[in-house]
């Protein structure tokens, strides 16, 4: 089905709900335990970064990789993968994601929406997370939408399935924010009946849109600087300017403390986007999407700029008519740091394959070609010294395959994050038969509960009745956010009440 | 000169633009009477076992030999196939391919008519010749499809069709729609209604439920509105039969569904839910129709009725995101092994133009969850040959049936091949397509360092 | 601009508490006339629920309040006696957080809010759409429950007949409505019903008036929106104060409605109450007070079971909603309910028991329950799935009145405290428990079923009707999202132009249906009442406006339902495009 309308349209039946319903409980309802030691053996190792060994192991040692070579010294009491005819690879890092958030991922009445914050709304049940691990996904760049010349801010999380929204981010990485130009925030393809149109309609507001911001955002710097000048100097009556969340984050990028994503298509735009970055002393940490970037991939190259994009999407829009699936391969032959990323849920779920077109498309090597999804992102996402190749020292970021994830053969048998196996084949299918029977069991005790009459009094005083015990959470583990509560309970008394909203948001008298 | 005809301008004058070097292109694949064999080559007929080293022989736009050890006549042209792989070219049996040129301009697209009831509107009518998306596509090996109408979703304006109109199969080469037409009229396009108990409240702007009961009503209303149009066409068939045109009053729509209710041209019902699935298979038993099912997320949970009526199925990629939240996160990776084992019959298909060229990758897909390869392979290639009966000109390597077929360096269904050699009708085609150029334009772009 | 717009709200806001007694007063003067204020109840079961139950006590009453609890009392002369044999005396029910009291009247939610729009961020191209937080979006804290209480209200006597006597009451609309008050559901003037105002700001986490109606249209907005106001109040005292001590010389910070409202009422000590339902929204509420740095109470809570431990830990109370999440009516046979939803279904009743384990304070609320019984049947629930009946009966008396600050003149049986009490002949959360008598602020209230045709309903009015009427103004619709209990009883909203109201009485009985909102019409709070029939799925009937005599024939439909798949691309057509 077209592809750009049904993720449009997944994207604002998202907004629609905007308190997420919160999904668990697909395999595993709980979080997978962290073996102190893990060695893979016997496998084909990608390790990315020094080529590839046939026959090696990796060891893991407290969530890190200790040792990577043809031998290892594993400690006996190592949880041991037999890796025989499989291959391993760094955790795939998806540069441009917008799963795992909780409502619309587009602030879109304004062009600066820069005050709203993915990082606030991470949905940490979006089921997503677990098929895009599924698909060897292990870091996602989750990004604001591409509604407006300024978007939001974003985040860079781990896929740590069944951890709550607090475990996701990534440690240390620098946070971001959206920034998109040409048809999306100048809405060229849409239009509120009714209503004058939004400011920027062309590409040249969409730049003034940016300039006049970051001069807002420069002055707001000065502002606040002047009064901590005078407050230091002991000025007596000061009124502090009053803090502007807008312009905070723009700041935080011409300070160098937060990076720009920006989404783009053609050629004049990022050139334009350049100049003005050039113009405000800030830097461009990767262009999304960037479709035409093999045009100006000199251009983008000498400004030290990531480029992340689509393997062989084209033609959806203008701006994306002269997309080729060169693209990548064109830009990393120019000298650019380039990224394949995803944008939508189920492509992440085979980026190794979309990866493996740029050999076909331009001919990059079988390395150059895995660095795509791999390395390179982690580098546009200031991440490289954690994730993104086998070496020691790293986290255990990694997937293993059962064929050279540079094929469409390759199925993920194994993902791992932090040492730690988020997604096991085996286990999930192992699992099904389990979650089927619970569900049965449910619909029944509802069914049954509908037709049941309520049941005697309760006195005050009395022993209450129910199982309390198999209610409760286990407060034990914090971390377990799925209670696992597999024994229904006896059928609960009273006949269900009028229709009302089974969904699991609140707040609405 | 207001904007819309300035606009108006703009667009064809880009297209005016693109259509130039399409020209070249275009005279590759006009016909003419050539021939040529392919020597030493592997040949994968999918009529038979494979032939380690075989030769193929086309003589005016058809195969004239393949085999082993047949001789190569004089005054061909000879291709040396050492080291290569032949297989019939892939036919990806729905897209919107030259329907649609540019998603977002809809003055480009021509994908779905307005209106629930279109049996009389024809793809073949629409289809731009020169679009990008037919020398893009061709490039990945595809050497037919079938352009469907209505068949992308809903269009712009939220319609989808009910009856969409007539589905026609054409090769991926010509110089007009004439050269290129397979098969004008290969199905009627049927997009089968949901029971939606959520709708879309407007006015404040909200999924609102509502009863089931009701939204049954508003479901049985329209299939009883189908109902009607095919017994209100049977009975105009049969006053087309023997009464004359003065006997009744002409109707084109009515009079396109004819061949429908005699079930000479089969209807290709676009249906997901198991239970539309079903709710169409047994319309259509009850009707006569003769149905193929195109969609099918869920086909493999009706598959016993799929099998016991005969109804194929189009399935949409293997590579589509999983429909329900507890659904196995492989579950439309391993439906094609799933249906393969309980005997349905179906094909694979792209439905869409700008990712037809993921078709094998799709196919592979289901071969590394389950599917036998020669059985991914058929499916897009033969099977929807048959399923739309066109195996008796293209699908396979045999004597006598249409040269679309390709020489590639690997296999076809993985993502690293490539095509080498490209014919439709017979004639030796251009791989040259608007990417292509522009990556070697700019690959010889001057350092601007 | 701006302080026209807010006169104008300030003046309707006034004139329709006005109006409201006007209209009112005389009826219930005539209810409570003449009544003794000197009540003594001998010989019953009291259950103080601050204390454990006392068999055979007597309570006495004076003006109001209770003067002693206990065995053996002597029964002043003045006293009317109540003879409590084989009855049983609680605490009056507290309904948590609740709009009962109140004309539910909101503004039109297309409005930016409190400030009009046009602000920074579009190059003024807002129109009356917000474009920024500058423009207040859907902020009208300045509404106070107290100046709302509208006696017309059908539900003050219904809630009081199943045994509330107080509620807490918020203003509804946009993201920060107003202020809540603790009001108790008995008074012959508007006024006599507040007790304590404000006691809360509810914050309503949800995008208004959807994609197109201006900023915020996204939860992330929404919140940056909460962080920019509740900084900007701040900052807006800080430099008030600065600029009071010494003007000259000094920029004059800019009046600000909300900020200013805002300010006042937390200097009153009133909380913010956060919606949290899931587990997601639990959490994050709980990073959320900490970020404010306001008090703060969650409501929803439903999910609980959990997070609980959690809650805990951060000393969070919770308002737990018991509207309990259940299977839609008639829905579709075939629709895959995920393993998720019918967890949550199966163990959200067992969440109050979840919270009282980790030892949370919490209380119930009716969050939108349409009959007051069903309230306690809900709460009934709770009990099922592993809630002490003591703890149960205490989130609908004590706890509230401590979460909200009142537990010092409501909330239990004891000397000196407000004399809401209700008398019943068993268990209060026994099926066929009868409620004898029901005291408020020491009135003494007979309970009694609201008057309307007794016939069970035909068919179901459930779901939403488009109505289309004509007023002086020209041809109006408004949309009505009825909700049917089986006894026919209608609860929901009517949406038009003037804004959204709460239903606050209807029924079906046969195919006669009636229900009522209330509305500031003209400046005046008028109850509008449509009633007719309801047959082969229309309605047909007539509007009638109390007060200004206005009425005139209606006809309702159901909108024929585009398919849900095809409007939302037709909305994502002609909204977001391909905004990725």
């Amino acid at each position: 089905m077209n592809r750009f309308r049904a993720v449009t349209t997944a994207m604002f039946v998202a907004g629609l709900f905007s308190c997420a319903v919160a999904r668990a409980g697909n395999p595993p309802d709980t979080v997978p335990p962290a073996p102190a030691a893990i060695v893979i053996q016997n496998a084909t190792i990608l390790t990315v970064s020094h080529g590839t060994i046939e026959h090696g192991s990796v060891l893991i040692v407290n969530g890190k990789i200790a040792d990577v070579g043809l031998s290892v010294k594993a400690p006996k009491d190592a949880l041991v993968i037999d890796g025989a005819g499989q291959f391993v690879m760094p955790g795939i890092i998806d540069c441009h994601s917008h799963i795992a958030v909780d409502g619309s991922v587009n602030e879109g009445s304004i062009s600066v929406s820069s005050i709203a914050n993915i990082a606030e709304v991470l949905n940490p049940d979006d089921i997503n997370i677990y098929r895009d691990l599924a698909g060897g996904v292990t870091v996602a760049n989750v990004l604001h939408g591409s509604a407006n010349s300024i978007g939001g801010q974003t985040q860079v999380i781990k896929l740590r399935w069944g951890q709550p929204a607090s475990k996701l981010p990534f440690e240390g990485a620098l946070p971001g924010i959206k920034f998109a130009l040409g048809e999306n925030p100048k809405r060229s393809n849409f239009s509120f009946p009714g209503q004058a149109k939004r400011y920027p309609a062309t590409r040249m507001g969409v730049e003034e849109t940016i300039r006049g911001a970051f001069t807002e955002a420069r002055d707001y710097q000065r502002t606040w600087a002047d009064y901590r000048k005078r407050a230091a100097a002991g000025e007596k009556n000061l009124i502090p300017p009053r803090r502007d969340l807008r312009l905070e984050p723009l700041v935080e990028v011409l300070e160098g403390k937060r990076y720009v994503h920006a989404h783009c298509y053609r050629e004049d735009e990022i050139l334009m986007l350049l100049r003005v970055a050039k113009e405000f002393g800030f830097k461009v940490r990767t262009l999304q999407h960037v479709l035409e970037g093999y045009k100006v991939a000199d251009e983008i190259a000498a400004a030290g700029v990531g480029a992340s994009t689509f393997s062989d999407w084209w033609s959806y829009k203008v701006e994306a008519y002269e997309a080729i699936p060169y693209n990548a391969a064109l830009m990393t032959r120019r000298g650019v740091n380039v990224s394949v990323n995803s944008d939508d849920a189920e492509e992440a779920t085979h980026l190794n394959q979309e990866a493996a077109k740029s050999m076909k498309f331009g001919g990059l090597t079988h390395d150059e070609a895995l660095k795509l999804v791999t390395l390179n992102p982690a580098m546009q996402l200031g991440i490289d010294q954690r994730v993104g190749s086998i070496d020691t020292g790293k986290d255990a970021d990694l997937v293993i395959y059962n064929h050279d994830p540079l094929s469409a053969y390759a199925v993920v048998q194994k993902t791992l994050i932090d040492g730690r196996v988020y997604f096991d084949r085996q286990r999930d299918i192992a699992a099904r038969p389990e979650r089927e029977k619970e569900k049965k069991a449910l619909l029944e005790k509802e069914k049954k509960a509908g037709e049941k009459k309520p049941d005697a009094t309760v006195e005050i005083g009395k022993k209450p009745a129910g199982k309390p015990d198999e209610k409760k959470p286990d407060a034990a583990k914090p971390d377990a956010t799925k209670p696992d509560d597999k024994k229904p309970d006896a059928a609960t008394p009273d006949k269900p009440k009028p229709a009302q909203d089974g969904s699991l948001t609140g707040g609405d008298l | 000169m207001n904007r819309l005809t300035r606009f108006a301008r703009f667009v064809t004058f880009s297209f005016s633009l693109l259509a130039l070097p399409l020209v070249t292109l275009a005279q590759a694949s006009a016909p003419a009477a050539t021939a040529y064999a392919i020597t030493h080559a592997k040949i994968f007929t999918l009529a038979g076992p494979p032939i380690e080293d075989g030769s193929l022989v086309i003589r005016d736009g058809k195969i004239a030999a393949v085999g082993a050890n047949i001789e190569i006549p004089a005054g061909v042209q000879v291709i040396d196939g050492k080291g290569l792989q032949i297989y019939p070219g892939l036919f990806d049996s729905v897209t919107q391919m030259g329907l649609r040129e540019i998603g977002a301009v809809s003055a480009t697209v021509d994908e779905t008519e307005t209106g629930d009831f279109n049996p009389d509107v024809v793809a073949a009518t629409a289809v731009l010749p020169s679009s990008e998306h037919i020398t893009v596509t061709r490039a990945a090996g595809i050497t037919e499809v079938l352009a469907v109408p209505a068949s992308g979703g809903m269009d712009s304006f939220g319609s989808s069709g009910f009856i969409g109109g007539q589905a026609s199969a054409i090769h991926m080469a010509g110089w007009t729609i004439n050269d290129m037409l397979l098969k004008k009229s290969a199905a009627m396009v049927i997009n089968w209604p949901s029971i939606e108990t959520r709708s879309f409240d407007f006015t404040t702007f909200s999924i609102k439920e509502k009863p089931y009961t009701e939204a049954k009503q508003e479901y049985d209303k329209k299939v009883d509105e189908l109902a009607d149009w095919l017994d209100r066409a049977r009975h105009y068939a049969q006053a087309m039969g023997h009464a004359g045109p003065a006997d009744y009053n002409a109707d084109v729509r009515l009079e396109s569904l004819a061949p429908v209710v005699r079930g000479q041209l089969p209807v290709l019902v676009f249906a997901d839910d198991a239970r539309d699935i079903r709710n169409a298979v047994e319309f259509c038993d009850k009707q006569k129709l003769k149905m193929i099912l195109a969609g099918g997320l869920e086909a493999y949970k009706v598959k016993d009725l799929l099998r016991s009526k005969g109804v194929p199925v189009i399935l949409r990629p293997v590579l589509t995101e999983v429909q329900q939240e507890d659904d196995a996160y492989d579950r439309l990776l391993t439906q094609p092994a799933e249906l393969s084992a309980a005997g349905v019959k179906f094909a694979m298909a792209s439905f869409d133009n700008s990712f037809s060229r993921r078709l094998g990758q799709n196919a592979a897909n289901a071969v590394a969850n389950g599917l036998s390869y020669e059985e991914a392979l058929k499916a897009v290639t033969i099977y929807p040959a048959q399923i739309f009966g066109l195996a008796d000109q293209v699908g396979t390597l045999e004597n006598g049936k249409i040269a679309n077929l390709i020489v590639t360096n690997g296999d076809p269904l993985e993502l690293t091949t490539d095509v080498k050699y490209l014919f439709i009708h017979g004639q030796i085609t251009s791989l040259d397509n608007k990417q292509l150029r522009l990556y070697e334009k700019y690959s010889h772009r001057p350092s601007s360092k | 601009m701006r302080s026209d717009a807010n006169r104008r709200h300030t003046f309707a806001f006034r004139s329709l508490a006005l109006a409201v007694l006007l209209a009112c007063a005389p009826t219930l003067l005539r209810a409570q006339g003449g009544e003794p204020r000197y009540y003594a109840i001998r010989g019953a079961k009291v259950v103080p629920v601050s204390g454990p139950p006392i068999e055979n006590a007597t309570i006495l009453i004076a003006r109001g309040v209770i003067t002693a609890v206990g065995k053996d009392l002597t029964i002043p002369d003045e006293a009317w006696i109540i003879d409590g044999k084989g009855l049983t005396v609680y605490p009056g029910l507290f309904d948590a957080y609740t709009d009962v009291g109140l004309s539910g009247a909101t503004l039109p939610p297309a409005a930016g809010g409190g400030e009009s729009g046009g602000g920074r961020g579009g190059r003024g191209q807002g129109g009356d759409r917000s474009m920024g937080p500058e423009d207040r979006p859907g902020t009208t804290v300045w509404r106070n429950a107290a100046d709302e209480v509208t006696l017309s209200d059908k539900r003050i006597e219904t809630w009081r007949s199943a045994g509330f006597t107080t509620v807490v009451a918020a203003p509804k609309g946009g993201l920060v409505p107003g202020q809540a008050a603790v009001l108790d559901l008995g008074g012959e003037r508007a006024g006599d019903l507040v007790v304590k105002s404000p006691v809360a700001i509810p914050l309503v986490l949800q995008p208004q008036g959807g994609f197109g109606g201006g900023f915020p249209d996204s939860l992330m907005g929404v919140l940056g929106y909460i962080h920019q106001l509740v900084i900007d109040t701040d900052w807006y005292t800080k430099a008030e104060a600065v600029y009071e001590k010494n003007p000259r010389g000094v920029e004059r910070p800019h009046y600000d409605r909300s900020s200013d409202a805002l300010a006042d009422a937390l200097a009153d000590h009133a909380v913010f109450l956060i919606p949290a339902n899931n587990s997601v929204q639990l959490r994050r509420s709980l990073v959320l007070v900490d970020r404010w740095g306001v008090p703060g109470i969650v409501y929803g809570g439903q999910m609980a079971y959990e997070v609980a431990p959690e809650i805990a830990a951060k000393k969070l109370p919770v308002l737990v909603n018991l509207k309990w999440p259940e299977a839609e009516k008639d829905a579709d046979p075939d629709a895959q309910t995920t393993l998720e939803t019918l967890r949550f279904r199966d163990r959200a009743p067992g969440s109050p028991a979840a919270l009282a384990k980790a030892g949370v304070k919490f209380a119930f609320y009716s969050g939108g329950i349409a009959t007051p019984k069903d309230v306690l049947k809900a709460a009934k629930k709770a009990i099922d799935a592993g809630l002490a009946p003591e703890a149960a009966l205490r989130a609908m008396t004590l706890s509230p009145a401590e979460i909200f600050g009142v537990a010092d003149r409501l909330g239990s049986i004891e000397q000196g405290k407000i004399a809401n009490l209700i008398v019943t002949d068993g268990d209060i959360f026994a099926e066929k428990t009868k409620i004898k008598v029901v005291f408020v602020d020491g009135h003494k209230f007979a309970p009694r079923e609201p008057d309307r045709p007794k016939d069970p309903p035909k068919g179901d009015i459930s779901g939403t009707w488009k109505l289309a009427y004509t007023t002086p103004q020209g041809s109006e619709g408004s949309t009505a999202d009825l909700v049917m209990s089986p006894d026919g009883t209608i609860s929901g909203t009517v949406t038009n132009v003037r804004g959204t109201a709460t239903i606050i009485s209807g029924y079906l009985s046969a195919e006669k249906f009636s229900f009522t909102i209330n509305l500031p019409i003209q400046g005046n709070a008028a109850d509008v009442t449509f009633s007719g029939t309801f047959e082969n799925g229309a309605l047909k009937g007539t509007l009638s406006v109390s007060g200004l005599g206005f009425s005139t024939d209606f006809t309702g439909t159901k909108p024929e339902g585009k398919s849900a798949m095809q409007a939302e691309l037709d909305a994502a057509q002609a909204k977001v495009g391909d905004l990725r």
